[in-house]
């Protein structure tokens, strides 16, 4: 079944673009106005950019939380318990 | 199109959101993460429980998501540490030999510039309305931008150099949405984490305020 297909369809193309729009949050849409692909992909890479920080951030936080967890309360010792190997 | 197929089946189109399915496997391979690299030992450092938090985070979300290029560049790439490897292994059992396999790059297509000069050439006709030959400069320097933009896309998905066009947004898309699910999850996690810390009658409040996140 796998012909090689030498073309992509520009709905294929149209599809790919409006999904990569939808992908992005409402505050970054805005930036875009009627897509234009290479602030489409400007405003991807940028929101792909944010989220990596984010992750990092919460590994921070999450070390720090984690690093702290010396509460007697009885989730924390449900929390330490499932971290223990 | 198997590739976007197989989005379809994965991600509900709708919502552009990571599945149910996809949010457990992650949480339940980032807990062994946590419990398999020793994250609540008191003689690690900083730097090294961090880092610890990153991969079981990361290997959590190429594995919930299952064999795609960006999630075998990710295992890939943090096995090219030996000292990663072992854990690696014992987080991920038998689907280590799974998501180490080398994938295929053959998906450099000579088509690539032509759909992104064409889906330019899309956009603009419909901006313009006419094809107006003084848009030459214009689309020239779109063209300069369009291909200097795909090349900072390229570095920042896993496994993103070997791939062009069509499959580089595929697998943009697809990266993308598991990395926001991935965000989210790890928020959930800190909150439960922050909650317990607490103690009981706070955690009632917090649940109440994580609800009406959940709405929105």
């Amino acid at each position: 079944m796998s012909s090689r297909r030498n073309r992509i369809s520009d709905e294929e193309i149209n599809e790919l673009i409006s999904k990569l729009q939808s992908l992005l949050p409402e505050s970054r849409r805005r930036n875009i106005g009627r897509a234009s692909a290479s602030k489409l992909l400007k405003e991807t890479c940028s929101y792909i950019k944010s989220l990596h920080r984010e992750v990092d951030d919460l590994s921070d936080r999450l070390s720090d939380l984690i690093a702290t967890m010396d509460s007697n309360s009885p989730q924390a010792e449900i929390i330490r318990s499932l971290l223990r190997s | 199109m198997p590739r976007l197929l197989s989005l379809y089946l994965a991600f509900p189109i709708t919502t552009m959101q990571a599945s149910n399915t996809f949010k457990q496997a992650f949480l339940k391979r980032m807990l062994l993460g946590l419990q398999l690299a020793g994250v609540s030992s008191k003689c690690m450092t900083i730097q090294e429980r961090k880092s610890a938090i990153k991969l079981s985070a990361d290997v959590a979300m190429a594995c919930a998501r299952g064999s795609t290029n960006w999630s075998r560049a990710i295992v890939t790439d943090l096995s090219k540490q030996e000292k990663n490897k072992v854990l690696l292994r014992s987080i991920l059992g038998k689907d280590f030999e799974r998501l180490i396999k080398p994938c295929h790059h053959t998906w450099k297509i000579p088509r690539s510039k032509k759909i992104l000069k064409r889906s330019f050439r899309e956009c603009s006709r419909r901006r313009k309305g006419l094809r107006a030959p003084h848009g030459l400069a214009t689309s020239v320097l779109a063209r300069v931008l369009v291909k200097k933009r795909t090349q900072v896309l390229k570095r920042l998905i896993p496994g993103g150099e070997y791939l062009d066009g069509s499959y580089l947004l595929d697998e943009t898309l697809d990266y993308a949405i598991s990395l926001r699910a991935q965000v989210d999850l790890m928020q959930r996690l800190s909150k439960a984490f922050e909650a317990s810390k607490l103690g009981s009658h706070n955690v009632c409040t917090l649940q109440a305020r994580g609800d009406s996140y959940a709405d929105k």
